[in-house]
């Protein structure tokens, strides 16, 4: 079995580099279709995110797969991109090395931040696609569901997915998931419309929440992120009567002062009939008055409280990483063993069946010679016959398994075949 | 049960308790597994002891003070198990179990004699007990729920980290609990009230022994716990602050003192149906013996 991995990813290329060679689902579909016509002989998965293009190949011993350099002028051809603009800023690990990688990216172990769990779905659906185009085979099945097998193990005995590091995933991940239970049923205000709000209001999105209200100063901009997430934009004159429907609050504008003191608060907290209220507010300087945060029922966490979380997280996480990295080691070191062993298979099976033909024919011999045997001492020649060859075959095959475990066990199978004259 | 006492799985519980501990400080999954080991065999122990005590008892089965105190213990531990299985992040133990292990010592102090009953009045006296008993541990369980309420509030107050040993349920699931054992705890002892004023009328159309005087100080504690239950659900249906947020919490916590109160006071009663209150075979005065002592 060839193993090939080609592509990009954050750690060695620019975003302008992977947004060149991005493929979306559509994409991705025709370009696997592509793949089979060119290369028929190779299986492939097309793995593409916003931090990485990866192109996953196998095929057997002696089948026709494509280089390093076919491979990038496939996907510059796709691209309609040249050549020497990619090639070298393409890498290309093959045999365990790619293996380890794709294992690697599954238990998000490379992701930009480690240990988000969103790769494990892009994994498994590269993989579907790949399937549904048919130009994923019997080894990449192997592969793919050893990498996902790996990542299941990582998340089941380590903490890694646990531990939330971005502003926006400590905020609904930690906080957020630990006042309400679900977020379907929730009023989400939105209150500014900068880049950190827009990335809370995508993990609310994620966590279920429909109900999005967006309030700017100015509407147009309001208008235009609520259309973005299926909500609805207010004017800033609603604010107060927003914040008494309220259930979580994400506040991100540019204000040099509070938008809500506690004064204000005061005057809309009887309206609340202290009905918990989550305020993420992610401004700098702050939109709310920390005061506001003394009131019954109301939680308020500045981006300062939600990066010291984030902080305590990212040292966990560390402490994490080797066991998840032992994890990834001991599955890469099985699914080589096993692919090394099952690489041996026929060459076991004409052993054996070489073996089994020759002491067929002895037997056959010697009941002639012995026609007056009955059938019990007949029984027991074929079964001391069968210990005999078991006994015999035992050591080379232990043997060849285990080489299987250091890699694959060429140079004995050569030797086997030469000895016992098992040519193809 | 010859093998099997109230130590056995008061030990195990106890075991139990002492692993949930641990969890706050040590992760990993051993912890969790030996601590539901430790319920689910202090769950068989006390299952075949209650087991044994129904099969041999002379009259109705688990119809003493006594066994109603395991009865609801066995109860508790069986929620903490099934949380604790089904819910693995939240050490439910370390709030669960040691109500359990409370109602086995209160068990200690109770009477062990049967409540004696006609073959009439059984079947209400059962209706009653078990009703008492369910609201009773949905008193407790609301209790559990109020108290958890309060710290994870406190804690998200404090903006205090989760920490890997204690993962509280979040607060609108708690409040939600909170606001589900007061009805639950409500409508259980609605009815065991109501069941107790059948039996008694049964008792006295039959004029059995057992027949309780309206005037006895049971009787009124009884209706003081129910009216406390009703007005904290009427409270809560009614002032919509009271069903949101930590007065719910509040008012199950409440609720739990009142219950604590009215076992402790049970306990050491004197009057007719409390468990110092009884004549040698455990049996209510005669009517005709308290009138004379009137």
């Amino acid at each position: 079995m060839q193993l090939q991995l080609v592509g990009c990813s954050h750690h060695n290329s620019t975003l302008d580099l992977r947004e060149r060679l991005a493929f979306n689902p559509t994409q991705a579909a025709v370009a696997l279709d592509r793949w089979r016509e060119r290369f028929p002989a190779a299986e492939a998965v097309l793995l593409s995110t916003c931090n990485r293009i990866e192109v996953y190949a196998a095929w057997d011993v002696g089948a026709a797969g494509p280089s390093h350099r076919q491979v990038a002028e496939f996907l510059a051809g796709f691209h309609g991109v040249e050549l020497p603009d990619i090639f070298d800023r393409l890498f290309e690990q093959s045999g365990e090395a790619a293996v380890r990688h794709l294992f690697t990216v599954a238990a998000s172990l490379d992701s930009l931040v480690v240990g988000e769990p969103q790769i494990l779905a892009q994994v498994k659906q590269a993989y579907q696609l790949a399937q549904e185009r048919h130009s994923a085979g019997p080894l990449t099945h192997e592969m793919f569901q050893a990498a996902l097998r790996c990542a299941r193990r990582v998340a089941r005995e380590t903490s890694l997915y646990e531990k939330r590091v971005s502003i926006p995933s400590v905020a609904i991940g930690e906080f957020a998931s630990q006042i309400f239970d679900r977020f379907d049923d929730k009023r989400v205000l939105v209150i500014g419309a900068g880049e950190m709000g827009q990335e809370t209001l995508r993990f609310l999105q994620d966590a279920g929440a429909r109900e999005v209200t967006v309030v700017n100063r100015g509407g147009a901009r309001a208008a235009e992120l609520a259309e973005r997430f299926g909500g609805r934009a207010a004017p800033w004159e609603e604010l107060d009567s927003l914040l008494v429907a309220a259930d979580l609050v994400v506040s991100t504008t540019g204000s040099a002062e509070p938008i809500v003191t506690r004064e204000r608060f005061a005057r809309i907290e009887p309206q609340r009939y202290q009905r918990p209220l989550l305020i993420l507010d992610l401004a700098v300087p702050r939109d709310f008055e920390a005061a506001v945060g003394d009131c019954l029922g109301v939680y308020l966490y500045s981006l300062d409280n939600l990066e010291a979380a984030a902080q305590r997280n990212r040292r966990e996480r560390d402490r994490q990483l080797p066991a998840a990295e032992a994890i990834v080691a001991e599955e890469t070191a099985r699914f080589m063993e096993q692919m090394h062993h099952r690489a041996t298979g026929p060459v076991i099976q004409r052993l054996r069946e070489r073996w089994e033909t020759l002491g067929d024919e002895e037997l056959r011999r010697l009941f002639g010679k012995l026609p007056d045997l009955d059938e019990s001492s007949r029984d027991a020649i074929r079964q001391a016959f069968d210990r005999y060859a078991k006994k015999m075959l035992h050591p080379p095959l232990e043997q060849i398994r285990d080489e299987s475990r250091a890699g694959h066990p060429h140079g004995l199978i050569e030797a086997l075949k030469r000895l016992f004259h098992l040519n193809d | 049960m010859p093998g099997i006492s109230t130590i056995c799985f008061a030990a195990s519980y106890t075991v139990a308790l002492l692993l949930e501990l641990a969890r706050l400080r040590l992760s990993g999954r051993a912890l969790r597994w030996l601590a539901m080991g430790f319920v689910g065999v202090g769950l068989i122990a006390q299952t075949l002891f209650l087991g044994h005590r129904a099969a041999v008892a002379p009259t109705a089965p688990l119809s003493s003070a006594y066994d109603w105190y395991l009865v609801a213990a066995w109860l508790l531990a069986a929620v903490d198990l099934y949380l604790t299985a089904f819910h693995p992040q939240v050490p439910h133990g370390i709030f669960v179990l040691p109500l359990v292990l409370a109602l086995i010592g209160a068990a200690q102090l109770a009477d062990h004699k049967p409540f004696p009953r006609s073959p009439a009045a059984q079947v209400w006296g059962s209706i009653h007990g078990t009703f008492w008993l369910l609201g009773a541990v949905a008193v407790m369980v609301g209790f559990v729920a109020g108290l958890m309420y309060l710290v994870q509030a406190y804690r998200l107050k404090q903006k205090l980290p989760a920490g890997s040993g204690l993962r509280l349920p979040s607060l609108e699931w708690l409040q939600r609990v909170n606001g589900r054992a007061i009805v639950v705890s409500v409508l259980m002892t609605g009815i065991g009230i109501l069941s107790g004023l059948v039996l008694n009328l049964v008792n006295h159309h039959r004029d059995q022994q057992d027949e309780l005087p309206w005037s006895d100080p049971v009787v009124w504690r009884s209706g003081g716990m129910f009216a406390w239950l009703l007005a904290a659900a009427l409270f809560g249906a009614v002032y919509k602050p009271a069903r949101l947020g930590r007065k719910v919490a509040y008012l199950t916590v409440a609720s739990f003192v009142f219950l604590v109160i009215f076992l402790a006071v049970q306990l050491l009663d004197t009057g007719e149906h409390g468990s110092k209150g009884r004549g040698e075979q455990g049996a209510a005065k005669p009517q005709a013996t308290r009138e004379a002592e009137q």
